[in-house]
């Protein structure tokens, strides 16, 4: 895997390359000197407004100048070339590839995520088979409607001294079953066709409200000031109405975070300490809100099992675009603490190093019968690489540790990382 | 009514428990015909109360039912539900194809199965071999 190159250190060789001296760098984007100079030794993070800013008095691409912008690429490309079979060589290519035809390096990256989503599309293809309540009702139908025809037929065929009047009402009897087993067999038939025409971009409805969010940054600028009446128009552009429903859902949440804990305040905060008295101590709420507000850190929420419920990724921290995290990640032991903080910090195989912020919180349930429904939220801020950092990683699939206790399948980065990893010591 | 096909003793009631009502034309006539008295019932929520009304030898089950399943019935027989007779025997009609309903079934305590669509000799052999009790 190739070390990222962090964005200040990129803007600073940029601009070296440019001769440009840091003042005027600083006053073409509006920002004093010394927080420039704060950027440039990667102690402030950056993105939103200021990079696009900087990256055009650079006269540079937005995504050149962002961590990560082409070592994602690079990661995706070796991906595909791994799990397409290309040898350990070749795939070593895959960073001048990815920097010297972009272009092509996209459409890999964009045909391996297409393949990824088709065979999604076939497994809850297979999945619905045994699950689907339509199909089933219509399979059980087809089958009852067959054993009347058969035993039917075959009474009328064994017996030829049957009484007219048995007769006559097992021919009207199979008249009517003929019919609806023809009726049945054209129900199944639109069934399938009509899930054949419908998968469009064959993308799940998360799927496509994940794609939404990445496009939008996680920011809503909308909802910070109309509140909930923003949601309507700004899920109006999804098509499929599952997708949309979900995004409003997401949004309705957004909405309500920003009613209770003012952009302003957040923007005026210097990390998730100085929020909580205004959030009336609501943790999660606290890192929610400075993990959508903050263009430079990143949020990531899970549920009771670990499914990730939002991933907003954050230049330099790689998080799975499906499937699950890192078990490492600090988000799930909080799940084994609910309503404890955490405040850790990481370090990502690339060395950068992370303060995370996470928390557990039941939502309050409705009433003392009912099961407290547990969430858990991790924020993620780049920070000074000292310290004794705990090492993570972007997820099993796509990370480059070697020997990791906590490995539960190979990485395809690395040529099939055995399983069989140093055993996990018991403390005595 | 009919006179038996061998020289058996003349067979006793079969309650048939199936909402499909050409299915339970067609077996009503297949059994009456081998002598059985028989008496259908379509609906799962009063099931038990029917097979404690009409105390029959047999009783051929569908597992999908409306109001209650196939599976629970069974259930509530052999727990001797309502004066029910728990060893009564019972011949479970199952899905071709969902061999989990037929494991379920079998851990109910089914007597036996059949699946649908079934053969019109086999269920009238195993409706007998049924009255006729363990070997």
């Amino acid at each position: 895997m190739p070390r990222s190159i962090p964005t200040g250190r990129r803007i600073r060789e940029r601009r070296l390359s440019l001769g440009l001296k840091q003042a005027a760098l600083a006053t073409t984007v509006g920002i004093s000197p010394s927080y420039l100079n704060l950027i440039e030794h990667n102690r402030r993070a950056i993105g939103g407004a200021l990079l696009t800013r900087l990256a055009e008095a650079l006269g540079s691409d937005r995504a050149a100048l962002a961590e990560g912008g082409d070592s994602a690429l690079i990661e995706a490309v070796q991906a595909a070339g791994a799990a397409g079979g290309v040898a350990e060589g070749p795939l070593a290519d895959a960073a001048t590839l990815a920097q010297q035809h972009p272009a092509w390096a996209r459409l890999i990256e964009a045909q391996a995520e297409a393949m990824a989503a088709q065979a999604r599309t076939i497994e809850a293809l297979s999945d619905r088979l045994s699950h689907d309540p339509t199909l089933a009702e219509a399979m059980h139908e087809l089958l009852s409607t067959v054993s009347v025809v058969r035993s039917t037929a075959s009474i009328l065929a064994q017996t030829p001294e049957i009484d007219a009047n048995w007769r006559g009402r097992f021919h009207a009897n199979l008249d009517a079953d003929s019919r609806r087993l023809a009726d049945g067999v054209e129900a199944v038939m639109e069934l399938f066709d009509g899930r054949a025409t419908d998968g469009g971009e064959r993308l799940l409805p998360s799927e496509v409200v994940s794609r939404f969010l990445d496009d939008a940054g996680h920011r809503f600028p909308a909802l910070e000031e109309l509140g909930t009446s923003a949601i309507a128009p700004l899920v109006a552009g999804l098509a499929d109405p599952q997708a949309r429903a979900l995004a409003a859902d997401i949004l309705r949440g957004d909405a309500e975070d920003a009613a209770r804990l003012p952009r302003e305040v957040v923007e005026a905060a210097s990390g998730p300490d100085d929020l909580i008295a205004a959030a009336g101590g609501d943790l999660a709420l606290v890192l929610r809100r400075l993990g959508t507000v903050d263009p430079g850190r990143g949020l990531v929420v899970c549920d009771a099992a670990g499914a990730l419920l939002r991933r907003k990724p954050v230049a330099g921290f790689a998080l799975p675009v499906m499937g699950a995290g890192c078990p490492l990640w600090p988000i799930f032991g909080a799940l084994a603490r609910p309503g404890h903080p955490i405040s850790t910090v990481i370090e990502t195989p690339d060395g950068a190093v992370w303060r995370v912020h996470a928390v557990a919180q039941a939502a309050v349930p409705t009433g003392f019968r009912d099961v407290p429904v547990l969430r858990a939220t991790m924020l993620l801020t780049r920070a000074d690489g000292t310290g004794d950092a705990m090492p993570v990683g972007p997820g099993c699939r796509v990370c480059p540790r070697p020997a990791c206790a906590a490995r539960r399948e190979p990485s395809i980065l690395t040529g099939g990382v055995a399983l069989d990893m140093a055993p996990v010591t018991e403390d005595t | 009514m009919v006179e038996t096909n061998d020289g058996t003793p003349p067979p006793g009631r079969v309650l048939l428990i199936e909402d499909e009502p050409n299915i339970a034309t067609a077996i009503s006539f297949l059994l009456g015909r081998e002598g059985w008295r028989v008496s259908t019932h379509s609906d799962g929520a009063t099931a038990l109360d029917a097979v404690a009304r009409h105390t029959p030898d047999v009783v051929v089950l569908d597992v999908m039912l409306p109001g209650r399943s196939g599976f629970d019935v069974l259930g509530g027989i052999r727990a001797g539900t309502g004066d029910v007779r728990a060893d009564l025997p019972v011949l479970m009609l199952t899905a071709k194809g969902q061999t989990k309903d037929r494991e379920r079934a079998a851990a109910l305590g089914a007597t036996r199965f059949m699946t649908k669509p079934f053969s019109n000799q086999e269920l009238v052999a195993a409706v007998a071999d049924l009255a006729r009790g363990p070997v």
